[in-house]
């Protein structure tokens, strides 16, 4: 019995030390040795990694403080920071592809309290706004991006094709051209499965007129958008032109894949996808704007953002770092070399000769964004990513699925 | 005085007990009680209230089926084959060494990366898998193996019996060697065929080692993340699901995006294999004390 219970009595005592060791949280305000974490999204392998470090060596010579810089893959970002907040520890300065959720649980700073006045003015209007929670900015641009429509013109030719289409009927039409090639030739390249499903959906939505709110709330079932899922399902069940299980086809070991490969025919890309295909020199490219149904072609434009999380003592280490980052030589030297779109009015100035970006550049003003200032988008986000898929497999219900996912929405709003 | 000494040798061990057992099992029932906003941050308890949402989730009935689908095929054919592949490896022949470091390769690598092998073998259009089949013409027109919902169960499994065979082969082959050559000697004076030397010389004598093999490949196959995940990460929704990958959707990739609900799934988990594993050796004691 005693020796039970010395024995209990030793583990609770190891246990309090092993305890005591780990919980040592942000202890970093006090004292000399100041540091700050910077969690970074990993968008190269090549690009990331060097440019954040160079600039935290800059920021620590400038600033005295030192940088705990962490750069995270995609797949594993959002539970590395669930992860950090749940024990308390967060970083904080934070790059995300979403920021309202943050805000409104009150951990950020707004731009007021962290940007100088010369660099919130060097936002782009359309990007400052996408960052906006309550009136405020919280999520600070970091670069942006927009799709463009890829076509394969050796595919083209060999279809007959003049150029690539500009309505849907004419798409259509090009998609069953290239599909009654045979030998294994693909008309349309449709990624619907759960790893950006929510991006291919939102562009078919507003080449259609729809779009996912209407005023203040969630229209994600309207007419306009069951109609346009059921395009997509009937391409993929009707028509025939897509790949196998394009509601489990993932973008990018499938559908861009395929594309590389001289497969496809035609697909949703971005530039990334355009400097690996440049690399590979495999497939002779076009670059287009997304057909559309309504006679305006609309892109969708992809903006992630940088955060400051409120800690005591960290707001002007924090300032000191993010105004390094805007400066235009430093925002622009990085986005350049990653292959994405400025997000200020100095960088557009600078990258606007550049040819390469031109398509891209050109369809910046229309491009439109995803509802990521409202926090219900989050997990609207993740819903349509999960769900959407499973419309256009055979005997999909567009009509059951887009009810489920407004449903979802309007719950999403109404919670915590 | 002793007693004292003897603790300050196993501190350091108890201290790694408390670290990585004791205290994440506290902060997982601890997390189960508590309600999470979106971000991750704790809001206070709930008491038990994420465990009754849990058995309201739709998903769960099937999540639970393929799951137990997925624990007792792989567990059942792997025992199986390796109990043959065992029997083959105690067999002297010429290259046997090689043969047995060859059986490891598959426990050496990573779960990853023969998942992320495995699904380009799969793949439709890559795939060596539907290369092969349609030159024997074993089938007429390429399988979708993983986008398709009749397939992708039976071909996750088929990796997950691949990566449990190397360590089951060699704890049966362990308790093979056990073995006393003299019982074989006995059963052959006794004029005993192969089958009925092996169904009442070899099984019996090889049952401990078996059950440790089953025991373990329990734990094992159901803690198992990597290949569902890998192999299933195409897929919508949770058809496919086990209760591990669910519950990590449940935490970071479903829109419920809510840790208190997947812990509540964690402690079910950790449950659902202590009765597992309690229930198979009680009855394997029992008939052990039966016979």
């Amino acid at each position: 019995m005693t020796r039970a219970l010395t024995a209990l009595a030793a583990l609770g005592a190891a246990a309090t030390l092993v305890l005591g060791a780990c919980d040592r949280g942000p202890e970093r305000s006090g004292g000399g040795d100041k540091s700050i974490t910077v969690v970074i999204a990993e968008y190269s392998k090549e690009h990331t990694k060097p440019f954040w470090q160079g600039l935290s060596e800059q920021y620590t010579k400038q600033a005295g403080v030192k940088v705990d810089l962490r750069i995270i893959d995609w797949n594993s970002i959002d539970q590395q920071l669930s992860t950090m907040i749940q024990s308390n520890q967060p970083p904080d300065v934070l790059n995300l592809n979403s920021f309202s959720s943050y805000a409104k649980d009150q951990l950020l700073y707004s731009a007021d309290e962290v940007l100088s006045a010369k660099t919130r003015d060097d936002f782009i209007e359309a990007f400052a706004r996408g960052g906006e929670y309550q009136g405020k900015l919280y999520g600070f641009p970091i670069l942006s991006s927009a799709r463009a429509f890829f076509y394969n013109k050796d595919l083209f030719a060999r279809a007959g094709l003049a150029g690539p289409p500009k309505t849907w009927d004419e798409f259509v039409q090009a998609a069953r051209k290239i599909q009654a090639l045979g030998g294994g030739v693909i008309g349309y390249a449709l990624p619907l499965g759960p790893e950006e499903a929510q991006a291919e959906w939102a562009i078919w939505m507003w080449n259609n007129g729809g779009d996912w709110k209407s005023g203040d709330g969630w229209a994600i079932n309207s007419d306009k958008n069951i109609q346009t899922l059921r395009f997509l399902a009937d391409l993929a069940n009707r028509h025939r032109v897509t790949q196998i299980n394009p509601g489990k086809t993932n973008r990018t070991d499938g559908a861009f894949q395929l594309f590389k490969d001289g497969k496809v025919g035609m697909v949703m890309g971005f530039s990334p996808l355009a400097s690996q295909l440049d690399a590979e020199k495999k497939v002779s490219y076009g670059i287009a704007e997304m057909p559309t149904a309504t006679g305006q072609a609309v892109t969708l434009g992809v903006e992630d953002y940088l955060m400051a999380f409120k800690k005591t003592g960290n707001q002007d280490a924090v300032k000191q770092f993010l105004d390094l980052y805007y400066q235009p030589e430093n925002i622009t030297r990085w986005i350049a070399a990653e292959g994405f779109l400025p997000v200020t009015k100095s960088g557009l100035q600078q990258m606007s000769s550049n040819a390469k970006l031109k398509p891209y550049l050109d369809a910046l003003p229309n491009a439109r964004l995803v509802p990521t200032t409202d926090p219900a988008w989050d997990r609207v986000k993740l819903d349509v990513q999960q769900n959407i898929g499973l419309a256009v497999q055979p005997g999909g219900n567009p009509k059951q699925v887009l009810d489920q996912l407004q449903k979802n929405a309007v719950a999403a709003a109404g919670s915590r | 005085m002793g007693r004292w000494q003897a603790l300050f040798w196993l501190g350091p061990s108890l201290a790694l007990i408390a670290a990585v057992v004791l205290y994440p099992a506290v902060a997982l029932v601890r997390a189960s009680l508590s309600r999470y906003s979106f971000t991750g941050v704790r809001q206070g308890s709930v008491g038990a209230a994420n465990y009754a949402r849990l058995l309201e989730q739709e998903a769960l009935p099937t999540v639970v089926a393929n799951t137990v689908l997925w624990v007792a095929a792989i567990v059942l054919v792997t025992v199986v084959l390796s109990l043959g592949f065992a029997q083959l490896l105690t067999e002297d022949f010429p290259g046997r060494r090689l043969v047995r470091w060859a059986l490891i390769v598959p426990w050496a690598a990573s779960l990853i990366m023969t998942a992320k092998l495995f699904a380009w073998i799969y793949d439709y259009y890559f795939g060596i898998l539907n290369h092969v089949l349609l030159s024997l013409r074993l089938v007429a027109a390429p399988v979708d193996w993983l986008g398709n919902d009749a397939t992708v169960m039976a071909a996750m499994i088929a990796v997950g019996i691949f990566v449990s065979l190397p360590f089951t082969t060699y704890v049966v082959l362990a308790g093979l060697s056990a073995i006393p050559g003299e019982v074989y000697e006995a059963a052959w004076v006794d004029g005993a065929s192969a089958w009925r030397t092996y169904w009442s010389v070899t099984l019996p004598l090889v049952r401990p080692a078996l059950l440790v093999a089953v025991v373990l490949n329990v734990i094992y196959v159901f803690n198992s993340f990597p290949i569902v995940w890998t192999l299933n990460d195409r897929n919508p929704g949770f058809a496919h699901d086990t209760m591990i990958t669910y519950m990590y959707k449940i935490a970071f990739k479903s829109s419920l995006r809510d840790v208190g609900l997947a812990a509540a799934l964690g402690v079910v988990n950790v449950l659902v294999i202590l009765l597992a594993v309690l229930f198979y050796l009680r009855t394997m004691s029992w008939r052990e004390a039966e016979a």
